[in-house]
């Protein structure tokens, strides 16, 4: 062996899926040993086989309601198809940091109720991001439940969104009082133990209004009222994460 | 290239793994149907910051917990893990018998089966495929190597040492 410790699996592993780099390394390390060969061989023909076993199924046709899935929304005209469109107009304007002139020509400037929202919502992030032991009232291991009963409250259909792509797990959720009825707050936590408040209450019809920013102490926000739903991220987050956080819950929020 | 054509080109891995995964052809055709309903709905949210591949197993696994959860008290697939009996044969030979890596499948648990499958079927990178389970790398490492092991043991396949003694 070229290394005083012996290569455990793990470590072997890490080198088989790894980057091209460590398979390099792995394959030098073989070089020099003939047991590490006969391990590796061993899960070669472990993966051979269940090649041999399943990849006739990926050269099957595919069968056609499949295709026809497909090509229902390849020629869907309705609201979801024009909505890329949008949402990557949107985005571009955010990105090169024109979206309060572009959004104020759109949309009319917010009343004193949506802007209450910014409030609750750093009021809500305030009080329970810091709980230790009952951040919410229905954890997100029962997410059927959580996503029925928040939607049932809060009268409008409620599915907290993943943001898990940008590092954030769903907590759960509880609901609360708000100025237009009852609102809904979803937790979220990253690996570092950071959390994000995502806060939706029913917001009154014929308001629309893009993202705007909110700060208070420390923490900071963006909210947007949408589709008859107010909605805010909170959290103690650099700027441009959070405004990548709420995009990505806009978005989810924008399909329900 | 649209999402959509991606999401199409994807769909016979998507149907290999959930075959592979859930031993259930029906309800493997119903996974990937569920999966890729839940990605059209939802291609807005890809932006082009990741494959839409990995994308896609995202939906497929998370879909299948869903189900999963909501199925809790009704249908129980437990897998067994802690009544491993090594397969009878244990020479060194070339090909390992399908049959008995099919069942020996069966019987990892959800989790390393799952994992498994990402890597040494689908070719994901630990990366890739620790994005997909939305598990740390150091998890996922752990959890492959306890796949494989596994499998070794009930594909006949026990250390030299123990074949020598064995013999």
């Amino acid at each position: 062996m070229s290394d005083n410790l012996p290569i455990d699996d793990e470590a072997l592993i890490r080198l088989r899926h790894g980057e091209p780099a460590d398979r390099e390394k792995l394959a030098d390390l073989l070089a020099a040993d003939p047991s590490l060969r006969e391990r590796l061989a061993e899960w070669d023909r472990q993966d051979a086989a269940l090649a041999t076993l399943y990849n006739p199924l990926a050269d099957e046709p595919v069968p056609a309601r499949h295709q026809d899935l497909l090509a229902a929304a390849a020629r869907a005209p309705g609201w979801r198809f024009r909505w890329p469109e949008r949402i990557a107009a949107a985005m571009a304007f955010l990105a090169i940091g024109t979206v309060a002139g572009w959004f104020a020509a759109l949309h009319q400037m917010p009343g004193p109720a949506e802007a209450d929202l910014a409030t609750e919502a750093m009021r809500a992030y305030a009080t329970y991001s810091v709980e230790v032991l009952h951040p919410v009232e229905v954890p997100a291991s029962a997410a059927s439940h959580l996503e029925s009963w928040l939607s049932k409250r809060v009268g409008r259909p409620i599915t907290p969104p993943d943001l898990s792509g940008n590092g954030f797990r769903l907590l759960g959720g509880r609901v609360l009082p708000d100025s237009q009825g009852t609102a809904a707050l979803m937790l979220y936590e990253n690996d570092l133990g950071q959390r994000l408040a995502l806060y939706v209450a029913p917001a009154p019809a014929g308001v629309e209004t893009a993202f705007r920013f909110a700060q208070s102490g420390a923490a900071q926000g963006f909210w947007w009222v949408d589709n008859r739903l107010g909605c805010a991220l909170v959290g103690d987050l650099p700027h441009d994460a959070l405004r990548k956080l709420s995009l990505s819950a806009y978005d989810q929020i924008d399909q329900t | 290239m649209t999402v959509l054509d991606e999401i199409e080109t994807c769909i016979p891995a998507l149907r290999r793994y959930a075959h592979a995964l859930l031993r259930d052809r029906e309800g493997a055709e119903d996974l990937v149907q569920d999966c890729l309903e839940r990605a059209v709905a939802r291609r807005t949210l890809w932006r082009g910051d990741g494959p839409v591949r990995a994308w896609l197993f995202r939906i497929l696994l998370n879909r299948f917990r869903d189900v999963r959860r909501s199925a809790e008290g009704r249908a129980q697939l437990v897998p067994l893990d802690a009544t491993v009996e090594p397969a009878r044969s244990g020479g060194q030979e070339a090909h390992l018998d399908l049959r008995e890596v099919h069942a020996a499948m069966g019987r990892l648990p959800f989790d390393q089966r799952a994992a498994l499958l990402l890597v040494a079927l689908e070719g994901m990178s630990l990366a890739e495929a620790a994005r997909v389970l939305d598990i740390p790398e150091g998890t996922l490492t752990s959890r492959l190597a306890r796949a494989r092991e596994t499998l070794r043991r009930m594909t006949g396949r026990a250390p030299a040492q123990d074949l020598v003694e064995r013999k």
